[in-house]
């Protein structure tokens, strides 16, 4: 069974549209990464899958639930981690987790969960004067209730510090060691990478790759980048570099060019830059980063 | 009853508002002081204190105190946690979003309760020992019918804020309910008794259609004072509630229990209302 199911999701408010048919599965016991840039539609997925708002069409499974008709019985199951890390200001770390354990029905101490991110001895303070980072643990523990069958991420590592980036990566990979479920969104690829099984890479609201870390180097075309200096870089220059055979994204940074090209188009991007009239000072090859391989998904070779 | 653990944590969150102990700090000690003005000044109470009249007294204040108090402490109700984004905190656990309005409800009820028995309790206390006469079931009585009010308050303002995803939007819309509804109801009266009478004023108040009682009882306030007429007829100023004297009305419907009436209506519709519009909502 699979844990999220989308078929042919579409959602628009007025004219714009958020969502494209989008048609995505999540397996059971994977960790999926949900990449795209700010704006992209992960948010409103994830919206969708917890019935805070209606798709125009289109279907959304959630532990093989329907996310609208059975939202209650999803979210009995579901453990989220909201964006943005807002809490009750007026409640304590304490009120916020009976809270949850009394919503879900779970029989437990407030303070063992809080314990189990480290926060146990802030238990009694209001929210309102936690740190962003013990903000971040209180959601965690939160999230983590009743041992979630699905734990989703909503933009987890926003404005974090390395430590807190550590703590969901722990987080991660203790619920699928148990065999759950982790559904991850992030407009960083590098906080996904390193934990992810797979991942899906939102653009415009259009699903536009699924695949593994591995599977996406591959289909990426395994090709290398190119950075060139110049002393000076013509518009002509760049238009004849992507009209070359061979070259992916251009992206140009001053008078520098980053560009993704094959093994046998480099010398051809050299001589083209050239011939627009620029003098190369330097250029080095790197192989593609997973990085730029997300960039050029995103961007779409802009 | 899943209601019941949002109402829990809806009041840990809105009994902390500093804003309105504030206000019913000033309100209790208003209630008081009224109190012993009522058993001190024979002007007040009309040369002969009695321990009804002072509850009639008392209710005046409460009316206006729960108005206000029920406006600053619900207008953020659900529009400010759909502001701030704490919704999906709530709507991310197994509770329906019926429930959601269902607990801040009785949250925020809760919550403006404390300080209207606190003061009802300290008024009558100290009223009833300067006056030398207690009324215990009268008190009681009004205990219920001002706890009615402030459901129905409570449901006005959260039913008004959960049409709304601006907290800007929410106080408008609650201040603007208090002043058409509250403070200028008597001109909506009086412009309804003028287009009916064909563009003239009635000679005097006695020759105003009858149904006009019914208007007069709309706004929350009348109601309670109505209602409260309607479980205390012998008070001395009970007479017919708010708005025009019984005797003058003699249709059927010209009987204080009209305030019991209107007030369940506001009970129900705001908040049917609000949460209908809030069911259908994108968050």
């Amino acid at each position: 069974m699979a844990a999220i199911e989308l078929e042919d999701l579409t959602k628009r408010y007025g004219d714009v549209t958020a969502l494209d048919g989008v048609d995505l599965t999540v397996r059971s016991g994977e960790v999926f990464g949900f990449l795209g840039p700010n704006g992209a539609g992960k948010s409103t997925t994830i919206d969708i899958l917890l019935d805070f708002v209606r798709p125009t069409s289109g279907q959304a499974a959630v532990l093989g639930l329907d996310a609208q008709a059975s939202s209650l019985e999803v979210r009995r199951r579901v453990g989220v981690l909201p964006e943005g890390y807002q809490v009750y200001d007026r409640l304590t770390g304490r009120q916020h987790v009976a809270f949850v354990l009394d919503s879900k029905d779970v029989d437990e101490e407030p303070i063992d969960a809080m314990a189990r991110v480290g926060i146990a001895d802030a238990a009694d303070r209001r929210a309102s004067d936690y740190s962003k980072g013990m903000r971040q643990r209180l959601l965690l523990s939160m999230a983590l209730v009743g041992d979630p069958d699905l734990l989703v991420l909503d933009e987890p590592s926003t404005g974090l510090d390395p430590a807190g980036v550590r703590e969901i990566r722990r987080v991660v990979r203790e619920t699928a060691d148990r065999g759950a479920t982790v559904f991850f969104s992030s407009h960083i690829l590098s906080q996904v990478e390193a934990v992810c099984d797979r991942v899906g890479i939102l653009r415009d609201g259009e699903l536009v790759a699924v695949d593994s870390i591995e599977g996406l180097r591959e289909t990426g075309g395994g090709g290398e980048t190119l950075r060139v200096t110049t002393d000076g870089l013509p518009d002509a220059a760049l238009e004849a570099v992507r009209a070359l055979e061979g070259v992916g994204a251009v992206r140009r940074d001053g008078d520098s060019l980053a560009v993704e090209a094959d093994g046998t188009a480099k010398t051809a991007v050299l001589d083209a830059i050239e011939g627009a009239g620029a003098t190369v000072l330097d250029f080095e090859t790197e192989s593609r980063s997973l990085e730029e391989l997300f960039l050029a998904y995103t961007e779409g070779g802009r | 009853m899943s209601w019941r653990v949002v109402a829990r944590k809806d009041f840990q969150d809105a009994v902390r508002s500093r804003a309105l102990w504030a206000l019913s700090g000033v309100f209790l000690l208003l209630t008081v002081g009224l109190a012993v003005l009522y058993a001190t000044l024979p002007v007040i109470a009309g040369g002969n204190p009695t321990a009804l009249g002072l509850i009639f007294f008392l209710a005046g204040i409460i009316g206006t105190f729960v108005s206000i108090a029920a406006i600053l402490a619900g207008y953020k109700a659900v529009a400010g946690e759909r502001e701030r984004g704490t919704i999906k905190i709530t709507l991310s656990l197994p509770h329906t979003r019926r429930d959601v309005i269902l607990g801040k409800l009785l949250g925020r009820t809760a919550v403006l309760a404390l300080p209207v028995v606190g003061a009802l309790v300290a008024g009558t206390v100290v009223g009833g020992v300067l006056v030398g006469d207690v009324a215990p079931v009268a008190t009681v009585l009004l205990g219920l019918v001002a706890l009615l009010f402030t459901l129905a308050y409570a449901g006005i303002v959260v039913g008004l804020s959960a049409t709304t995803g601006s907290t800007t939007r929410a106080a408008a819309l609650a201040i603007g309910f208090f002043l058409v509804v509250e403070l200028f109801w008597d001109v909506v009266v009086l412009a309804l008794a003028f287009v009916t009478n064909g563009f003239a004023l009635p000679a005097s108040p006695t020759a105003f259609p009858d149904w006009l009682y019914l208007v007069q009882q709309v706004p929350p306030s009348s109601s309670f004072m109505t209602s409260l007429a309607a479980v205390l007829p012998d008070a001395p100023a009970a007479a017919a509630g708010a708005g025009q004297a019984a005797g003058q009305v003699t249709a059927f419907y010209a009987t204080p229990w009209v305030g019991v009436v209107a007030l369940a209506v506001w009970v129900v519709v705001p908040i049917a209302i609000g949460y209908y519009r809030f069911d259908a909502a994108d968050l």
